[in-house]
């Protein structure tokens, strides 16, 4: 009988002490499809890897949501006469190699990025190397880093512990409690597989959908779907070669509400809520238009010849480098394009005179004062009065991800750029 | 057995028999009602497999229908191309529409086979089986154009019907799944299937969906893709090749009728405990009022039987007194021995009342050995066998035999039944008291060699107040108080008797196990 009860009491002890079956640390699987790339400071628009910037190269500063700035590796940022801003660096922040971040890593960082920095009494004269170009702009672009043993090191809360040519894994420089921890990228062939390992749990978040697809993420238990504001928007830019009148009267009929109805889905628009003149969308007779269209614009490209009508001519649906071409050579008249609209500062990137990403070659004295004045209103006024394109459909963006997320918020500049802050419910 | 525990037997088994047939019945009930429900959302899910499949042939006619017009309205204008390709802002779903002939390369229509390619060009409608394209099903098609030797061909994206499909919904978990011709997904209502729907990966139904559409007919309960038991409706679209299945948990559809289930459990058990809460509580009042009743009849057979011997024993006290009065020095021998006789006769009275009101308890009992207590019985009975002029002897157990009791009572129940034993035998017989170990049990017999009992007397032998020896004092206590006595030490009593040979009372009790397997032990000797 003793010996019955100290077995029995041993067994409980046992049992007691025996730790639960251990819960699998959360690993946030994030499905991409296409060529993983290399993950660089400097952004490569073709290397889906750039998706991990934001955790692990830091900017100076972030944009919250509202577009105003706020303190990221420098802790004071004054702007000063010109296209110059002082900037005062946090003392804390070291590389995830453990060195420490210095002016001299800010400054060599920055002239990757098209901006020189000068020492000035404990801070750095940031200015941009192209006087043309805005310094807000470019700023939000670069990002800091070093080199170290032939790699990029960054001072972001996350760095890298492997790459293949398939998967990127990271891992968060000190843990937390409570949040994500290790992040992993994964490269799938094609959007089916993407779409089908997201479904079947190999991966849990996959980012850059069409809502059509949305259908595939309704009802799945363990996945929930999230939206976030688009950055650029859909648009039609026009040949700076037509006359001022007539790229105002194909802004009007362009950016009516029948074309964004003829190329996207119901409420798939930003601008969808809004009113729109729908009424005078009359085009002066003359030539017709040739429209090009590349990727994913077929749909907008041909709404658009439909809104045209009689002027509507030749509709070409080419590859994005031939588009690219023929832009540069100004062969087309009306091209379908994506450009930065948030934060107004990047206007400054697409319609300034000459900025990096003003690919149709369209140039307002006006516009170019009001940007450099950093005047946004007046430049968005300007740009009214002669319009570079139809801006047709600003698009959420759309993300489906792990339901034990509590927290996804998308963007507001890079898409992911919150993941650090996400909280996992335990 | 105590009153409360019969109370409650009788309870147990009056409610039992009262609410238990009619649980039977109402189970029976709602099995029928359950295999009926089952039956009745079999058929529901079967008839939303059907209006969908419906559905879904209507929606590719009508997808057809319009190809075709658009065909007729297009085909013989001069621009066209650019009209065909302005149909996909109105009709998406008809994809893009292409004049073919037979200069137009392949890969148009990929899933259209050659000869069918060539049939479309002679103005023949064809249409290939459906297939997935990049994350929709496809379809794809040709009809005539109107012009000789070309078709406006396609690809129908039916991303729309999977969406039909997907949105199916029946009760909180149910959904819909559409296989193609070999059985492999197409759309799936069940988010965790629909991962096959995209990697083209067999699940459960698979096999049970194209066999469906060579006429095999498919099962109405299964375990699914996710391993659930579920039951199913299903229909065929034999021209499109398309097989569609409505399933739903059978836990969800089959909840009301197991919620009935439920229901019922608890209120026969409600209704059995109080049954017998009711019954506890009236056979209880019952079983006091007989207990009152059969204390006033022992207490009046107590009453009859003391009459009746004491007044025996009064009038012989009479006589000795009558004898006393005449002072006859003679008779006083006789006196003095009749008075001895009455005084002992009295005390067994006594003792035998006396035996009545001893309890025994178990955390009294000491051990004792059989075989000693035998002698100690024998020596105690044998006065009393040398008056009746019978030989008494002991047959023991060839070692020791403990058992555990009340040696008092014990010795009190022995010499009872030896005393019946020397009572029944003839002068010059013999009464054997014998030890031994028989079944694991510890045994003494007292075996005598009288008349026996008749076999209409054994069955109340042990019931109170049933001797028939009136001769003497004899209530009639001495083997019910024998049988307590025994019953009280976990033992039992038996007894064997053939008229004219003798009879043979059997005390069996429990062997105290330790004393018995050492039976040297001084320590525990009594």
């Amino acid at each position: 009988m003793k010996r019955s009860v100290r077995r029995l009491l041993l067994l409980t002890l046992v049992v007691g002490c025996t730790a639960p079956p251990g819960r699998e640390p959360f690993v946030l699987r994030i499905a991409i499809w296409g060529p993983l790339g290399e993950l660089a400071p400097v952004a490569d628009d073709e290397a889906l890897a750039s998706l991990a910037q934001p955790w692990v190269f830091e900017r100076l500063f972030n944009l919250d949501a509202t577009g105003q700035l706020k303190p990221g590796l420098a802790a004071r940022v004054e702007r000063l006469s010109g296209q110059r801003v002082r900037l005062e660096l946090r003392r804390d922040a070291t590389f995830s190699d453990g060195s420490s971040v210095t002016e001299e890593d800010v400054a060599r960082s920055l002239q990757a990025g098209g901006l020189q920095a000068t020492q000035s009494g404990g801070g750095l004269i940031v200015a941009p190397l192209d006087s043309r170009s805005p310094v807000d702009a470019l700023l939000l672009e670069a990002r800091i880093f070093r080199q170290s043993h032939g790699k990029f090191v960054g001072s972001g809360p996350f760095a890298v512990v492997f790459q293949t040519e398939t998967e990127l894994r990271l891992t968060r420089r000190t843990p937390q409690a409570g949040h994500v921890n290790d992040v992993r990228l994964i490269a799938y062939p094609s959007t089916k597989d993407a779409f089908a390992h997201t479904l079947k749990g190999d991966a849990n978040l996959i980012v850059d959908l069409e809502s059509r697809w949305l259908e595939f993420f309704r009802g799945v238990p363990s996945l929930q779907i999230i939206q976030g504001g688009g950055r650029s928007t859909d648009a039609i830019a026009f040949n700076g070669a037509l006359p001022r009148s007539e790229r105002v009267q194909l802004a009007r009929a362009l950016e009516a509400q029948r074309v964004r109805e003829l190329a996207y889905a119901s409420a798939e628009c930003a601008e969808s809520s809004g009113t729109s003149d729908d009424g005078d969308g009359a085009l002066a007779a003359g030539a017709a238009l040739r429209v090009l269209s590349w990727g994913p614009f077929e749909r907008l490209a041909l709404a658009t010849r439909r809104a045209l009508g009689d002027r509507g001519g030749e509709l070409s649906h080419v590859s994005p480098q031939e588009t690219l071409v023929r832009m540069k050579s100004r062969d087309f008249d009306l091209v379908a394009v994506r450009p930065l609209r948030w934060p107004p500062s990047s206007m400054s990137l697409v319609w300034r005179t000459g900025a990096p990403h003003n690919f149709v070659g369209y140039s307002n004295p006006a516009v170019d004062r009001a940007l450099d004045a950093g005047d946004w209103p007046a430049a968005e006024s300007a740009l009214r009065e002669d319009p570079p394109g139809a801006f047709v459909c600003t698009r959420n963006q759309v993300a489906v991800v792990d339901v034990r997320i509590k927290n996804p918020v998308l963007g507001p500049y890079d898409l992911l750029e919150t993941l650090p802050e996400w909280e996992i419910a335990q | 057995m105590t009153r409360q525990r019969i109370a409650l037997l009788l309870a147990v088994l009056v409610a039992a028999s009262g609410v238990l047939p009619v649980l039977i019945l109402a189970v029976l009930g709602l099995q029928i009602l359950r295999q009926r429900g089952e039956r009745a959302s079999q058929e529901a899910l079967q008839a939303i497999a059907e209006q969908a499949a419906a559905r879904i042939a209507t929606y590719i006619a009508q997808q057809r229908e319009m190809l075709r017009a658009v065909g007729m309205a297009v085909g013989n204008q001069p621009d066209a191309p650019r009209r065909l390709a302005d149909v996909a802002l109105d009709a998406p779903s008809l994809g893009k529409l292409r004049l073919v002939s037979a200069e137009t390369p392949r890969g148009v229509t990929p899933a259209l086979k050659p000869e069918q390619i060539a049939a479309a060009l002679r103005g023949t409608e064809v249409a290939s089986d459906t297939y997935m394209a990049e994350l929709s099903p496809a379809l794809d098609v040709c009809v005539p154009s109107g012009r000789p030797g070309s078709a406006f061909c396609t690809t129908l994206d039916l991303l729309e019907l999977q969406r039909q499909v997907q949105r199916i919904r029946v009760g909180e978990k149910g959904y819909a799944l559409a296989f193609d011709r070999t059985g492999k997904l197409l759309a799936a209502g069940s988010g965790a299937m629909r991962a096959a729907v995209l990697s083209r990966d067999p699940v459960a139904e698979s096999p049970l969906a194209a066999a469906l559409l060579t006429g095999t007919a498919a099962p109405a309960r299964l375990r699914n893709g996710e391993g659930l038991d579920v039951l199913a409706g299903w229909a065929a679209l034999p021209a499109l090749g398309w097989t569609i299945a409505v399933e739903q948990p059978a836990d969800e559809a089959l909840r009301g009728a197991r919620t009935a289930l439920g229901l019922l459990a608890l209120g026969a058990a409600v209704t059995l405990l109080l049954s017998m809460a009711v019954g506890y509580v009236l056979v209880r009042r019952m079983l006091a009022a007989l207990e009152l009743e059969e204390r006033f009849r022992t207490a009046g057979k107590i009453a009859a039987g003391v009459t009746h011997d004491l007044g025996h024993r009064l009038t012989i006290l009479r006589q000795i007194e009558q004898l006393a009065a005449m002072n006859d020095p003679d008779y006083l021998p006789r006196i003095r021995e009749s008075l001895a006789t009455e005084v002992g006769t009295l005390r067994r009275f006594v003792s035998d009342f006396s035996d009545l009101t001893r309890e025994a308890k178990p955390q009294d009992f000491l051990p004792i050995e059989l075989n000693t207590f035998a002698d100690s019985v024998l020596a105690g009975a044998q006065g009393y066998a040398s008056e009746a002029n019978v030989a008494l002897e002991l047959q023991r157990a060839p070692s020791e035999l403990w058992v555990s009791g009340d040696r008092y009572l014990l010795e009190r129940a022995a010499l009872n039944l030896t005393r019946n034993a020397i009572e029944a035998s003839k002068p010059g017989s013999r009464v054997r008291l014998r030890v031994d170990r028989s079944d694991g049990q510890a045994m003494l017999a007292v075996e005598d060699q009288g008349a026996g009992i008749p076999a209409d007397r054994i069955a109340t032998l042990f019931d109170s107040f049933s001797s028939t020896k009136r001769s003497g004092v004899h209530l009639g206590m001495g083997l019910p108080n024998v049988r307590r006595i025994v019953a009280a030490h976990g033992g039992a009593i038996s007894v064997k008797s053939k008229p004219g040979e003798g009879t043979t009372f059997r005390l069996s009790l429990p062997v105290n196990g330790p004393h018995s397997s050492s039976p040297s032990a001084p320590a525990t000797m009594p």
